[in-house]
């Protein structure tokens, strides 16, 4: 286990945002065992005074077996690549993997995953090589970074007895951010904003998805991020850091 | 791994052109090579003169097209494509595109839209570019032969069948069949059907064969015939005759034999009710009568609408039915009041003179009156057969012109001179304001009595515009006056100045410009035709416009007027009054777009005329 405690593991999201990744992806190259995980790292991450324009992304979804990530399991990923202004389907990947326990039958239905996709796909240990390959070099889009921070790092200690981290923009924690902007009054008169991400899409006026597919999911937060930073950043003049987690 | 954008596959696929080509598998390659691109209301998507190079998809929100030099061209909303015209041009973008509302595109790279465009027919014709093609497609692909498909067996079916017992003789059957003219016969046995002979049977296998004539009717017969339900299609008639190689088919309805269709009747079907419609109403001895079978017209009407007529053929069929009111009210009215003391010829006006009618119309009519007329002595006779036919033409559904151009309004019954001396006057000295009223004067057809007198005016008519220059020139402005609108957008109509409204008027604002148009050419050429199709053939033959552009105008009258008459008809079928109002909403993307493209064409083509015909103004 790496000695370092990770900041953002224990912090809420108005952490001061100074992570250094960079620095912090060169001390793990150091540390992790060697193999795809070592290769990882080495290939670094960008600078944290990156402008936003200038930032590769990959918007991220996992779907599992349930929320807690030390018994349920990851049974699907799905990635687009991004960059502030467009989304490109050509380099997506969906992946599936067969799950070490028994599928609970609720997750199958929330999930439009059937038992035979699954039964005939990998293991995830099989694909996460391919899955790391992906996140190399990205800052990873999510809605709601505690699931497919947590999931991936406990997959990772488990295949090579190290964890996998990576530099973060969540779109949830971003709307939560503009919406206690609001005025005041608005916040005492209105209900509490939904933050889901079927309702932060509806505040830009993006189109309703069917949820719950990993890479649609993935497409949806990929979305997402562009109409926020249409509404709410300067693209050109603020740093990554002053957003990633 | 196997990557299925189904999202993107199954949006495009909600939408032309890509519906039609939703099986094409590589369209899942395609979608791999998807951009995806958020705007903000009021940013460009592209601006002019800028490289584009994808076909952009609007997944959500709406975008404004301007052209250079900043005027709005149209509004598009989800599911509406952009960018083609730069990628088929393969450059510069020559209009700016804004994003009206928060949008998000899907951008489909050039390369995919051009393999599409090559290897689909229906994918290509969706982006032709140039309008007058694009609706000429259209409409080539409206037109098919489905009026037959449509109707049930039952509806041809125009007597009760004639049957004989299995027992007869053949001299006996073929004296029936004279007897009834039938051209085949049922053959029965126990109230049963068990075979049919027909006129070439009798040929081939008696005669021909030498059978004495009172062989058995049993031995000639085809037995267990083919027989058909009275609910099915005619065309399902007509293939099955083709197959067999018949020219008879038994019809039952509930196992009991009702009727024989016969090729005739699929011959008759075609040549549409209205003919039958129009000897009834020629038969009838009182305006009861009459009006008894104007009730019938909605559904003619609705009829030829279904059978796929198309609006020249209906709108033909109208004028002769409405002709035919006229005819048989004033003969009535002549038996009444005597026969007239001087010719007279009574005319149609407007659309039904250019033999365009469509159902509820007002009637516009006026009569030409011998110069031999005295109104001293003959005054009161007209006055009275007038007031006869426009009130008896108003029982039957043509209600009164509002604007009091009727044969009842003394100033529109006047001898041949005066006549003459009206359209002398309008035409020397004409006054814009006054003829945007008259417009409905120079589409004038006799109808009844001495057809001479119109004819000549018409003739005296064509004289004095061709004389008369200046009066083209006013009759180009006034042709001018009501524009069509740019487009739709979402559930609106829209207008050059970005106006949206909920409804519109497709003849003020689609048909009459285009009558409008068509007119003033035909005056200019001299055409003697009324008809605004056979108008725009003189006028192609005068070669008075740029190859092809007459053509369009009938394109665009053909666009227009189904999207009416289909109209009219849904109104009729939900209980409404038929009216020439539109809502964007009851339209089909199909007529949006094409519409769209013929309110393109009319536009233009009044631009040519204000120069084509420009005169000084006095």
């Amino acid at each position: 286990m790496p000695n370092r405690v990770i900041p953002f593991m224990k912090t809420k999201s108005d952490t001061t945002p100074t992570k250094d990744w960079q620095a912090m992806f060169r001390d793990w190259a150091q540390e992790a065992p060697e193999g795809p995980l070592k290769r990882y790292y080495e290939a670094g991450t960008i600078a944290m005074d990156t402008p936003l324009k200038d930032v590769p992304m990959l918007a991220l979804d996992l779907e599992t077996t349930g929320l807690d990530s030390r018994t349920d399991e990851i049974i699907s990923v799905g990635s687009v690549p991004m960059d502030h202004r467009i989304i490109r389907c050509n380099g997506s990947g969906y992946w599936m993997a067969k799950p070490e326990c028994s599928l609970n039958p609720e997750s199958v239905t929330i999930h439009e995953i059937t038992h035979t996709e699954l039964e005939e796909a990998p293991r995830l240990h099989h694909i996460f090589e391919n899955i790391l390959e992906a996140l190399s070099n990205k800052v990873v889009v999510v809605h709601c970074v505690a699931i497919e921070r947590q999931f991936l790092l406990e997959a990772s200690l488990k295949i090579y007895g190290f964890p996998l981290y990576f530099p973060v923009l969540d779109t949830m924690d971003i709307e939560r951010k503009y919406h206690t902007k609001l005025p005041w009054w608005k916040r005492i008169i209105g209900k509490k904003p939904s933050l889901r991400l079927d309702a932060c899409r509806q505040y830009y006026h993006l189109p309703r998805y069917k949820a719950h597919h990993a890479l649609t999911d993935a497409l949806s937060s990929a979305e997402l991020l562009q109409a926020q930073i249409a509404y709410h950043m300067d693209a050109t003049n603020d740093p990554i850091s002053k957003y990633w987690l | 791994m196997d990557v299925e954008l189904t999202e993107i596959v199954e949006a495009l696929c909600q939408h032309a052109p890509f519906n039609e080509i939703a099986d094409d598998p590589s369209l899942n390659d395609m979608v791999k090579e998807v951009e995806i691109q958020y705007v903000r209301t009021g940013e460009w998507v592209i601006e002019r003169g800028t490289l584009n190079n994808t076909l952009f998809f609007i997944r959500s929100g709406a975008v404004e097209v301007l052209n250079k030099n900043g005027k709005l061209i149209r509004r598009m909303n989800e599911g509406e494509l952009f960018g083609y015209g730069s990628l088929l041009r393969g450059g510069k973008s020559s209009q700016s595109m804004r994003a009206i509302e928060d949008s998000l595109f899907y951008r489909i790279p050039a390369r995919w839209f051009l393999k599409l465009y090559e290897e689909s027919d229906t994918f290509s014709d969706f982006f032709e570019l140039d309008r007058e093609t694009r609706l000429k497609a259209a409409m080539d692909s409206q037109t098919s032969d489905v009026s037959l498909m449509t109707c049930p067996i039952k509806s041809l079916l125009r007597r009760d069948p004639i049957g004989i017992d299995v027992g007869e003789s053949i001299r006996q059957a073929a004296q029936m069949m004279t007897e009834h003219r039938v051209s085949s016969l049922l053959i029965m046995e126990n109230e049963q059907l068990v075979g049919i002979v027909t006129d070439r049977d009798l040929r081939t296998r008696a005669v021909a064969e030498g059978l004495a004539y009172d062989t058995p009717i049993k031995a000639i017969m085809t037995k267990n015939p083919t027989v058909m339900d009275s609910g099915d299609y005619a065309a399902e008639a007509v293939l099955k005759m083709m197959e067999l190689n018949i020219h008879h088919i038994p019809i039952v309805k509930d196992h009991k034999t009702i009727g024989v269709l016969s090729t005739g009747d699929i011959i008759q079907k075609e040549s549409h009710g209205s003919i039958y419609l129009i000897s009834d109403i020629l038969k009838q001895t009182d305006v009861d009568g009459l009006k008894a079978i104007s009730r019938k017209m909605t559904h003619t009407f609705t009829q030829l609408v279904v059978a796929d007529a198309n609006t020249q053929m209906i709108g033909n069929a109208m004028s002769h039915i409405g002709t035919a009111f006229v005819k048989r009210l004033l003969q009535l009215g002549e038996e009444q009041f005597g026969k007239p003391p001087v010719p007279y010829c009574f005319i149609a006006l407007g659309s039904q003179a250019r033999e365009e009618q469509t159902i509820k119309t007002d009637q516009d009519n006026a009569i030409i009156l011998s110069n031999r007329y005295d109104p001293e002595k003959h005054g009161e006779y007209f006055e009275q057969l007038s007031h006869w036919v426009c009130q008896g033409l108003d029982q039957c559904g043509y209600p009164l012109c509002t604007g009091d151009v009727m044969a009842s309004n003394t100033l529109w019954r006047q001898p041949l001179s005066v006549w003459k001396n009206y359209f002398s006057e309008w035409i020397q000295e004409p006054k814009a304001e006054a003829l945007l009223h008259l417009s409905i004067f120079f589409d004038l057809r006799g109808i009844y009595g001495d057809k001479l007198l119109a004819n000549e005016l018409n003739k005296h008519i064509r004289q004095e515009a061709k004389n008369h220059s200046g009066f083209l020139s006013y009759m180009a402005r006034n042709a001018n006056q009501r524009k069509p609108p740019l487009g739709f957008f979402r559930q609106f109509v829209l207008d050059g100045e970005g106006k949206q409204s909920r409804t519109f008027n497709l003849k003020e604002r689609g048909i009459a410009p285009i009558i409008d148009i068509v007119r003033v050419h035909a005056l200019a050429c001299g055409s003697d035709k009324l008809n605004t199709i056979e108008r725009i053939a003189d006028i192609e033959a005068a070669k008075l416009l740029p190859d092809g552009r007459a053509r369009d105008l009938a394109l665009a009258l053909e666009m227009i007027g189904m999207v009416r008459i289909s109209s009219q008809k849904d109104q009729i079928e939900n209980g409404e009054e038929p009216t020439n109002h539109v809502n964007p909403e009851l339209l089909s993307s199909f007529e949006k777009r094409h519409l769209r493209d013929a309110f393109h064409i009319v536009s233009r083509q009044q631009e040519f005329i204000k120069f084509r015909y420009a005169g000084k103004r006095s």
